[in-house]
Parts: C-alpha cells; sequence; structure tokens
C-alpha cells in the first residue's frame, strides 16, 4: 500500500519556524501510522522525535494530530483514513500544549491539571479486613473513567482549554469521576466542593470534542455532565452552572419552551448586579433590531402535561 | 417532502429572523413543513445536566407528537435540536427496554414513540433530499465573488456516530458544498468546526465572548466576507457578542453572520425584508450589496 | 556540573517501580524516581488478563506455591515462590485499598478467573486490561504521596566505585542535559529485555536498560535462556492477546479445525502452562497444520457479552491489528517473545549482592533491582500467566523497604564528575561519527537472528548461529552513525544507547542457553529434549569477564516440593 505522509517538524535547537517534510511509503496491508513513522524514524530520518511505546493503544504515549484531529498514532490504520480522507496523511503535534521537537509536546499542563483533582482513593474507615465488598456494577461504572491512557489527546483538541487555560480539562475531569464515583473513596463531598468551583467541570461548553477523539471511549464530557449532576444533587448548587440548568427547566416547567430572557437573568443571577449591568446594553442592541424575545411567552396549550411529567420524574 | 418541524425556541425568540425565513426556504424548495406546535423545548444540552432522564422523555414526547401525524423524519433547523435529538433517538433506538420505561411516562398523555422516526436538519435534507443539482437550477441570483466562511458549531458534527456520519460521511463538508451551490466561495479556517462559546455565555462569559473573537477574526482574516452558521444559538453569540468580542480584541471584526436559510433564500432570489437581514446585530450591508440582493 | 541526589533512587517508573517507591516513601525514606518514559507509559500497562493470589478460603498460598513451582520446571527458588504467593494475598488487597477496580464475583469480592497452570481459579483480573488498572492506581497513589520524578530521564551509566554503586549518570530527554544522580541506594525496574526479539509483545521501551547496565557494572544475570514465548500474539505485529481470553474458555484450533492440546495436555487443554502451549503450537505449525505460520484462538463460542465486557480490549485489538471480529471468526496466532524469566541475581529483599559475605554470587552492593529486570526467583524456567504482576508489587515492595533500610546505614558514597565528563564525550564521540550503519538495522537483525536460534525450540546448532550473529552486530556498534546531533529529545541518541544495553543482553542470553545442556521449562533443546535433575538442577548466571559473559553456576533453593515429572 502506499501513502504520502506530510510530517510537521520542528527543532528549537535550529531555531526555524515549522516545516513540514513528505515521505512516499509503501506499506504492509495493515500499517498503522505509528508503523509508517516508526520505518520513517529507523531508516529514514532519525531525527523525527515522537514518543511511541506499546503498539496497542494502552501506554498512550504516541497521540498526536493526524489530519487535524488528536488520535492515537497506533490505533490507526492508514488504509482506513486513506479511504475516508484521501491518500494524503497529515501528521502534527497535539494541540493546546506547547511543542519540544517534531511530534513531542510538553505534557506538563496536562499532568498539572491532574494533580489538581486531588488523585489517589482515600478509603472509607474503618477499613474492612479484607477487601471492600462492592459490586461489580460499581467498579464497571468507574471502568469507563479508568480507561484512560492519559494520551492527551481530549486535551489536545480541547475547544475551552484553546482560549482558557485555566480549565481543569477533559481528562483530569474524567479522573475526577472515577473518584467521587468510588463507593470505597471517603472525601466525596469534599472532591464535589473542589470540582464545583471555578475552572472544573462547570467551564466545560459540552462541545462534544473530547468524545470525538478520545481513543478509549472514555467520554470525558459525559464524565462531566455525570458529575455535574453530582454535585448538584450533592447540594452544591451556589454557582451560575446550576442556576442555567436550573433556569432550563424552570422555563420549560412554565412555558415547554424556553424563556430567553428570564433564562437569561436567572442564570447570571438577579443578584448579581454586575452581570445584570452589562445586560443592559445587550438587551437594548436586541431591542434595537427588533430581536428582542417575547417579555411574557406564552405557554404550549398542553403545558399541564409537560409538568405532569417533570413532577413524575421529581424535577422540581 | 413532508416533514413533522420542529423549529426550535430561539428561532422565534433570540433569533426571529430565522424562523420566517427558514419556512419561506421550505417552501420554495417544496420541504411541507407540519409544525408540531405542543413540542417543547429539547433542553439544549443544559438541562441533561441535571436531569438526563427528562430530557429523554420530553424529545420521545416530540417524536411522539410527530409519529401520531402519520411522519417519519423530523425537520429542525437548530443544530443543538438535531444534536440532542438525534442523541436521544439513539439512545431510544438502541435500547428497546428503555424506550418502554421512557413510554410508560408518555402514556397519561396517550403518547407512545415507536422508534420509527429520523431526525434530520435543514442542512442535511437540502443535500439529502432537495439535492445540490437541483437546488443549483433553482438559484435565482448566484452569490458570486461573495467568500462565505461555514461554521458548523459543536452539535451538528459530534458525536459522528449518534449523527449518522458513518453512513453519511460528507455531511462533515455540507456547508461547503451549498456554499458552492449557491455560487458563492467557501473559506476555510480552522474554527469552523470548534465552539462558538454559547453554552457558558452565563457561566464563564469570558471563555464565551474570546471564542467569538477568535472565530469570526480567523475567518476574516482568511478572506471571509460574511459567515454562514446552521445552529441559531452560536449565531446568538457569534452575531449578538461580537460586538463585545470586538471590544475585547481592540478592533472592529465586523463578519456579518447569516442563518443557513438566509443564504439559500438570498440565492433563491429573496429581499432584504423577506431575508429579515435588518434583524441582525452585525450589519448585513456589506453582504446585501455584494450579492445585490433587493433592498426594503 | 549538574547533580540530584536523593537516599533511594529508583530507576524506571513501572508497577515493581512504582510500589518500590510507594513503599520507600510510606516508610519516610527520601525517595525519588527516575523514568525514561512517564510512568504512565510502562509497559506493565499491556499486561492483560490478571495477578495470581488465593484469596478464597477453598484455595491456599501453598497450592498456589506447588502451581508456582511446577509451572517453573522446579528451577524457581522455593523461599522465594512461598514469599510471592504467601505475602501477595495481602497485596493483591493492599492495592484493592489503594483503588484497583478489581471485577467482583456476586458477593462483592474479588472475583478471579482461571489462567494456564493453575489448580484453582485465582487469577484476580480488571476486565482485559488488570495491568493498566494497577499500574494507573499506583500512579494516583504516587501523585497523592506527591513522590519527587524525574520523568523522561534516560540513565546511561551506573556509577560503581569498591563495587558499590554510588548513583548514575541520567540524561534529562528534553534537554539533552547530563546529570550526576547520586544515591545510597540505586534500584533496577526497568523491566525486561523486550525488542532483543523480533516480533516481541513489549512495548518499544523495553530494552534491557537495567540489565545491561547491571550486566556492566558486574551483576550477575541469572537463567537468562528462560525466555518466553506467549501462546498467543498477533501475527502482524507481535501484539499480545491475553492468557484471560482461554482461562474464560477459549479453544485453541488448528487448520482442521482441531483442538489439538488434547494431544499434549490431556488434562489442562488449553490451560496448561505457557511453555507447554507454545511449543504445541510450533509442533502443529511445523508439521503443516497450521495456516500462515499460525494456529486459531477460537471466542466464538463464548458469546457477545462475555467477550465485550471482559475481552473488550482483546475484541478491539483483533479488530484494529488483524481485521478479525473474534465474535464471529477464530484469531490467527501464534507463539511471540514476550517475558525473561532470566534477571539480574537477587535475594528475597532485591539485594544483588550475597549479603551473607561469602560470595555465592557476584553482585554490587547498593544496587537493588525488582519486577521484570529481576530474578529472584519466582518464575524458574517459565513463568506462569498472573505471577508476573504479582511478582512487581510483592518484590517492588520489599525492594523499596530494603533500600530504604540499606539507605540508613550508609552515608552517600564517593563519586567523580569525571564519569559524567565520558559520557558527555561519549556522546560528543558519536555525533561526530562519520555516515555508517543504522542502529534499527542491527536491532532488527539481532530480532530476527534470536527469534531464528533461540525461540520455543532451540539447539547447539541454531544457538550458535545466533551468538555468532550478536557478536557480529555487535562488533558493528562502532559503524552505528546517528542522524541527529542535536541536544532535545534526541530518541537516535536514546536508540543507540539502548541498542548497546540490548547486545549484551543479548549475548548473555546466548551463552547461558548453550550452557545448559537439558530441556526445563521454556529452555526446550531438541538436541537435549529430556530435564536432567541430576546435573541441571542448577541456576546459570552470566556475570561481565574479559571478553564477554562468564557462565557460573548457583544451587536452587528446595523447601518443601522436590522435583518430579511435570505433566498438564
Amino acid at each position: 500500500m502506499q501513502a504520502n505522509l506530510k510530517i510537521q517538524r520542528y527543532d528549537p535547537e535550529v531555531g526555524e519556524e515549522p516545516r513540514y517534510d513528505s515521505h512516499q511509503l509503501d506499506l504492509p496491508e495493515y500499517a498503522t501510522v505509528l508503523d509508517a513513522l516508526l520505518q520513517i524514524r529507523d531508516d529514514v530520518d532519525g531525527s523525527l522525535a515522537m514518543r511511541a511505546s506499546c503498539r496497542s493503544a494502552i501506554c498512550g504515549s504516541c497521540s498526536m494530530r493526524i489530519n487535524g484531529e488528536a488520535r492515537l498514532a497506533c490505533k490507526t490504520l492508514i488504509a482506513n483514513i486513506v479511504q475516508v480522507e484521501g491518500a494524503e496523511v497529515t501528521i502534527e503535534p497535539m494541540g493546546n500544549m506547547p511543542v519540544v521537537k517534531d511530534l513531542v509536546v510538553d505534557m506538563s499542563m496536562f499532568w498539572d491539571k491532574v494533580q489538581k483533582i486531588q488523585p489517589g482513593l482515600l478509603p472509607k474507615t474503618p477499613e474492612p479486613e479484607r477487601e471492600f465488598i462492592v459490586s461489580n456494577d460499581s467498579m464497571l461504572d468507574l471502568a469507563t473513567a479508568l480507561n484512560c491512557i492519559m494520551c492527551g489527546a481530549c486535551v489536545s483538541d480541547c475547544t475551552v482549554l484553546e482560549v482558557d487555560k485555566e480549565f481543569i480539562g477533559p481528562a483530569a475531569l474524567a479522573k475526577a469521576y472515577r473518584f467521587s464515583n468510588d463507593p470505597r473513596d471517603n472525601a466525596t463531598d469534599l472532591r464535589l466542593d473542589l470540582y464545583s468551583q471555578e475552572n472544573y467541570i462547570w467551564s466545560c461548553t459540552r462541545c462534544f470534542q473530547c468524545v470525538q477523539v478520545c481513543p478509549k471511549d472514555v467520554a470525558p464530557m459525559e464524565k462531566i455532565m455525570s458529575l455535574r449532576k453530582q454535585t448538584i444533587e450533592a447540594g452544591h448548587t451556589n454557582n451560575p452552572g446550576t442556576r442555567h440548568t436550573q433556569a432550563f427547566a424552570d422555563s420549560i416547567r412554565k412555558t415547554g419552551r424556553l424563556d430567553e430572557i428570564r433564562l437569561t437573568v436567572k442564570a447570571f443571577g438577579i443578584t448579581n448586579i454586575t452581570a445584570m449591568i452589562q445586560l443592559i446594553p445587550i438587551g437594548w442592541r436586541a431591542f434595537r433590531h427588533k430581536k428582542m424575545p417575547h417579555l411574557l411567552p406564552k405557554s404550549i396549550s398542553s403545558i399541564k402535561n409537560v409538568r405532569r411529567i417533570m413532577d413524575k420524574l421529581g424535577n422540581e | 417532502m413532508r416533514y413533522a418541524f420542529w423549529p426550535g425556541c430561539v428561532s422565534k425568540g433570540g433569533t426571529p429572523e430565522l424562523y420566517p425565513t427558514a419556512t419561506s426556504v421550505a417552501e420554495k424548495v417544496g420541504m411541507e413543513l407540519v409544525e408540531l406546535d405542543q413540542a417543547t423545548c429539547t433542553g439544549a444540552g443544559a438541562l441533561g445536566e441535571h436531569d438526563p432522564k427528562l430530557v429523554d422523555v420530553l424529545n420521545a414526547r416530540t417524536f411522539a407528537l410527530a409519529e401520531r401525524e402519520g411522519l417519519d423524519t423530523l425537520l429542525t433547523i437548530c443544530s443543538t435540536c438535531q444534536g440532542v435529538m438525534a442523541a436521544v433517538n439513539y439512545r431510544l433506538r438502541e435500547q428497546p427496554e428503555y424506550l418502554a420505561e421512557i413510554n410508560e411516562t408518555l402514556r397519561e398523555e396517550g403518547l407512545e414513540y415507536k422508534g420509527t422516526l429520523t431526525v434530520t436538519h435543514m442542512m442535511w435534507a437540502l443535500v439529502e433530499e432537495v439535492g445540490i443539482d437541483h437546488l443549483k437550477t433553482m438559484v435565482f441570483r448566484p452569490l458570486r465573488g461573495v467568500k462565505i466562511a461555514p461554521f458548523y458549531g459543536c452539535y451538528i458534527l459530534r458525536p459522528r456516530y449518534v449523527l449518522g456520519m458513518n453512513e453519511h460521511p460528507n455531511r462533515e463538508n455540507y456547508l461547503e458544498k451549498l456554499i458552492e451551490a449557491v455560487g458563492a466561495e467557501p473559506v476555510d479556517y480552522e474554527g469552523k468546526s470548534k465552539c462558538c462559546g454559547f453554552p457558558i455565555l452565563t457561566i464563564n462569559n469570558d471563555t464565551a465572548v474570546t471564542m467569538v473573537g477568535n472565530h469570526s477574526s480567523e475567518a476574516k482574516e482568511n478572506g471571509a466576507h460574511v459567515m454562514v452558521t446552521p445552529c441559531p444559538l452560536c449565531h446568538l453569540n457569534l452575531d449578538g457578542y461580537q460586538p463585545n468580542a470586538s471590544s475585547k480584541r481592540g478592533n472592529n471584526i465586523n463578519l456579518p453572520v447569516l442563518h443557513l436559510p438566509q443564504m439559500i433564500g438570498a440565492a433563491l432570489g429573496f429581499n432584504e425584508t423577506e431575508l429579515h437581514l435588518k434583524r441582525h446585530i452585525i450589519s448585513t450591508d456589506s453582504f446585501v450589496e455584494m450579492s445585490g440582493i433587493q433592498r426594503a | 556540573m549538574a547533580t540530584i541526589q536523593h537516599d533511594v533512587i529508583i530507576i524506571g517508573g513501572g508497577l515493581a517501580g512504582m510500589r518500590a517507591a510507594h513503599e520507600a516513601l510510606t516508610q519516610g525514606g527520601d525517595v525519588a524516581m527516575i523514568s525514561k518514559i512517564y510512568p504512565t507509559r510502562s509497559h506493565s500497562a499491556a499486561a492483560q488478563g490478571g495477578m495470581q493470589a488465593a484469596l478464597t478460603e477453598e484455595d491456599s498460598w501453598e497450592s498456589h506455591a506447588y502451581d508456582t513451582v511446577k509451572g517453573s520446571d522446579y528451577l524457581g527458588d522455593q523461599d522465594a515462590i512461598e514469599i510471592l504467593c504467601r505475602e501477595g494475598v495481602d497485596d493483591i488487597i493492599a492495592m484493592e485499598r489503594m483503588g484497583v477496580i478489581f471485577n467482583r464475583d456476586e458477593s462483592g469480592k474479588i472475583d478471579a478467573r482461571a489462567f494456564g497452570g493453575t489448580s484453582a481459579k485465582r487469577t484476580c483480573f480488571v476486565a482485559d486490561q488488570t495491568g493498566q488498572a494497577l499500574l494507573h492506581v499506583m500512579w494516583e497513589q504516587l501523585l497523592r504521596l506527591g513522590l519527587k520524578t524525574y520523568d523522561e530521564w534516560f540513565v546511561t551509566d551506573l556509577l560503581v566505585e569498591n563495587n558499590r554503586c554510588v548513583g548514575s549518570v541520567a540524561m534529562q530527554i528534553s534537554t539533552g542535559q547530563l546529570h550526576l544522580v547520586r544515591a545510597k541506594a540505586t534500584v533496577l525496574c526497568t523491566g525486561g529485555a523486550g525488542h532483543i526479539y523480533a516480533p516481541s509483545t513489549n512495548g518499544l521501551a523495553v530494552t534491557a536498560d537495567g540489565l545491561g547496565m547491571a550486566y556492566r557494572a558486574g551483576a550477575s544475570l541469572m537463567d537468562m535462556e528462560g525466555v518466553q514465548h506467549h501462546p498467543t500474539t498477533l501475527k502482524s505485529n507481535g501484539v499480545l492477546i491475553t492468557e484471560g481470553a482461554r482461562g474464560e474458555g477459549a479453544y485453541l484450533l488448528n487448520s482442521k479445525g482441531e483442538r489439538f492440546m488434547e494431544n499434549y495436555a490431556p488434562n489442562m487443554l488449553e490451560l496448561a502452562s505457557r511453555d507447554v502451549v507454545s511449543r504445541a503450537e510450533t509442533t502443529e505449525i511445523l508439521e503443516g497444520r497450521g495456516v500462515d505460520g499460525t494456529v486459531f484462538i477460537d471466542l466464538r463460542h463464548l458469546g457477545r457479552e462475555l467477550i465485550t465486557t471482559k475481552l473488550a480490549q482483546i475484541y478491539e485489538l483483533a479488530r484494529d491489528y488483524a481485521n478479525c471480529n473474534v465474535i464471529e471468526e477464530p484469531l490467527p496466532i501464534q507463539p511471540g517473545y514476550h517475558y525473561l524469566m532470566g534477571g539480574i541475581k537477587t535475594d528475597v529483599d532485591g539485594r544483588t549482592w550475597d549479603v551473607s559475605g561469602n560470595n555465592k554470587w557476584k553482585g554490587v552492593e547498593a544496587l537493588f533491582a525488582a519486577g521484570e529486570t529481576a530474578n529472584v526467583s519466582v518464575h524458574g524456567g517459565n513463568r506462569l500467566g498472573g505471577n508476573s504482576l504479582l511478582d512487581t508489587v510483592v518484590f517492588g515492595r520489599r525492594t523499596g523497604a530494603g533500600a530504604v533500610e540499606y539507605a540508613k546505614s550508609v552515608d552517600y558514597g564517593e563519586i567523580s564528575e569525571a564519569s559524567v565528563k565520558d559520557t558527555e564525550a561519549r556522546i560528543k564521540s558519536l555525533f561526530d561519527r562519520p555516515d555508517g550503519v543504522r542502529s534499527a538495522t542491527l536491532r532488527r537483525e539481532m530480532g530476527a537472528a534470536m527469534n531464528d536460534g533461540i525461540a520455543v525450540f532451540r539447539n547447539e546448532e541454531s544457538m550458535n548461529i545466533a551468538l555468532q550473529k550478536v557478536r557480529a552486530l555487535k562488533e558493528k556498534l562502532p559503524e552505528v552513525s546517528l542522524h541527529n546531533s542535536g541536544r532535545i529529545f534526541n530518541t537516535d541518541l536514546l536508540a543507540y544507547f539502548e541498542l548497546e544495553n540490548m547486545m549484551d543482553v543479548a549475548e548473555a542470553i546466548a551463552l547461558s542457553a548453550l550452557s545448559r545442556k537439558e530441556s526445563r521449562g521454556a529452555h526446550a533443546r531438541t538436541d537435549f529434549p529430556d530435564r536432567d535433575d541430576e546435573n541441571w538442577l542448577k541456576h546459570t548466571l552470566a556475570t561481565k569477564g574479559n571478553s564477554g559473559p562468564e557462565i557460573s553456576y548457583l544451587p536452587v533453593t528446595i523447601t518443601k516440593w522436590e522435583p518430579t515429572v511435570r505433566s498438564y
């Protein structure tokens, strides 16, 4: 099989801007992007810097952007992407982290963020003599988060991290889920309090990018959504995120639809004077362009059924 | 083609220019829309943060309403509604037992979702049902010389498996195809498939506005005269908060942002009033002039 | 001169290294860990099927120990095996307490699956990614405890003064800067010898670094002929298909669709020990009942539910690398290099030197080793599946404790800065070499030679050819040139250092294998097909002499279990 690899190169010791090298390769049928890169590094250009080890999608070393999307090189078959995305395969380092050389990025920010969620199970006391007796399902639930191999793909392509470096990010929050949902952990409430603070769970925009790129089906965003639910249920509600989701429910209960004005006011918090003042010119702009939503929106005629459903599900 | 139609709340609320334009375009291209006036908000991704089951029930209710009309396809004009509904539909159709549980909640209203519905966005229907070639024959006023930056946002691209991308891999390029079909030139830029920032506008305003600035500036720097989006929520942010982004960046970005039906409508010969272009925060005058759209 | 200094320096961040660090840290030691890759990248993550320990009341550690002794073909030291199996029970509980999400049975206790060569279901597991689950939890705990780590630092040499290890020289890979590393105790946990063989189940990072360095520093490499070929690896890239698949009930089939293990191990069938199964597969293939050098593992009867939950990784690996849906079709597999039973000779506390002072074997004071790098020896001639993870945590812990205790009793040794200058000069001269051969070329040739000559079956002739080939390749080392003379993340330079380590170890494997004139465990000689307890119930030791490895012998420790005929 023929493939054309275009690889981004950057060597700070030379100090030039990043450039792209092209390589025409003849590869076996089941060659992965990693196989191709190793062939280049071994025989053609040993100066190519990259990380790789296990070759089987478990060590998390070889994540990089392949045709613009963060993937594991060892899990990406050249034949598959060439078929769908065209003959030229573009390889670049991960995003959102500084490049050390070629395809190697400095992941210290990544590890620092994992440290911030306070990793490490703190076993419940008194500790049992033997193992904790817990259900298999509760362990399987954690496995969906513990499948994470810390490859960094989600962080590379996180659209929030791109503009907000303080965001804890998808990988660390998937790890957070693993602790706050572990029935053996003794610090659940402290953890949930931490995770509901600024820069943690509520900074995610729900863009699904991490769900898309995760090579291990961890679906970090879904873990973040679960954490949001969990923190609210645990009473950590004094934050704009909770107010925002609660305002949705209120609006649907009232009219069946979104009451955008009340939603915005409630989400910011009516007592949030700064936000309220900032809303004035925005409201005025909308009004001037005849796009101010109704001040008193009408309910759908079957609203009683909607309210009944909400009552039945215990949504207050 | 007859569709059950869910316009979404914002198309009549925060972006009131969308609903009338979209319905006129639909009529013009031969889509018959049966609006579901008893349907509710989809939850827009936010409601699920504290009550995911409620999201499933409310949308199953909407699907059941569509089925009751004897229709098999539900058309949206909002990417967020599309994304949420597609995900719910995927969950319900994959898990018959769960669907039965959800239907229990609907029974009192005499509704049941049988799992027969397909949810599609007007953007997809234009390409897959109307067809690019047919659309081209309907173009009355080609938008020649207009450089248009597609802005997809998130919910119509991700996650792929929910949005039928395996069966329709080109769905990731439909905006470009449609831009070409109306005679304009698509502008490529990285931000086109990133988040607009709207979902956290009230939570982390700074991030949301920075995103607006990044995407609109990048599109503009790559030569775009105008941006087009299939999502009214993206529009709310990209258009409505672009002045904030401009002042944050200290330069006037001034990139008009169109709803997809407005771009189609412009090419089909709609005038400025029919396109409701005066209801934009960022003036669309330059676009009107460049495209030769009849002024009000 | 840039210098770092800690009482205990652990080299290697896999499960053994992290467990050693954890123990050293909780005992209050001044400890740091150096790893050439970020710890979670370590190859421990690739262990799939599980970790053995007799947790249930019906089972006993003695039974586990007997299975291990038998699996080792009586070459394992029984005092060490007793420790492994007895203390392993508490170590598994400790790992659970740290957060490992072991699969549970219906009562909520840790579940266990069957594994090869075991008389009870005692392999605890986390689906089919047990190693990853253990490694990440260990790492979480070390983050919590705040262990000082030097991630992506490569140790080039151990520093030995008067037969005592006083530290090492390490290069920070991201800058290329060399550092002098001073330690009272240095612990090697650098894993196996993976890429001496090609193909190999091992990660690219597994390059015999600790083995090579310890050998050059004067330690003994023991039973290096003990090279394990795993029965089920993928043909395309050598990747592992867990023994857990057979533990859950998968069959092995030949090209005629026969469960051929009936002919080799009528009682245990597919769950005979690894050496037995790999030999059976090789025989089937050699006798014409294979397809393209493979036989098949058949999971179909296990059903979708079991496969996608307990063997989910296998399902994906087969799909991605062999285009095979194991729910619907048998998967072609072959035996492939997997594990090194041999390693640096240590006592049960990880010490590489003989503390009795009797000099029964050559070692280096203050140098410790644990995990696959070491040989205590609990695996002897053949390791049972599920015993390597256990080895890492039991002896990782004991070695961490041993190192802290030792460090308390000594001062830092005198260390000369000249050693760093030597390394610097070596690097400089490597950069200055004229265009020559690629290190990858030599590595591949070595891999092929070892795989041809010293694999599942071997004999005098095949091993001699391999040895001569390796020696010829070793002589070419001075001709290797680099494509890169930069200091930042120069993996070409690392590949050269790694190759040097691997070549030394390959030579030791070949000579050890040639010396053992019998068949025992995985060392199956066609010219000496039988076990010979009278002459060969002893360990081989390879130590560095003036012109390569010198072989000597050490008695096997037998406590309870006298050697008998081994059949499955």
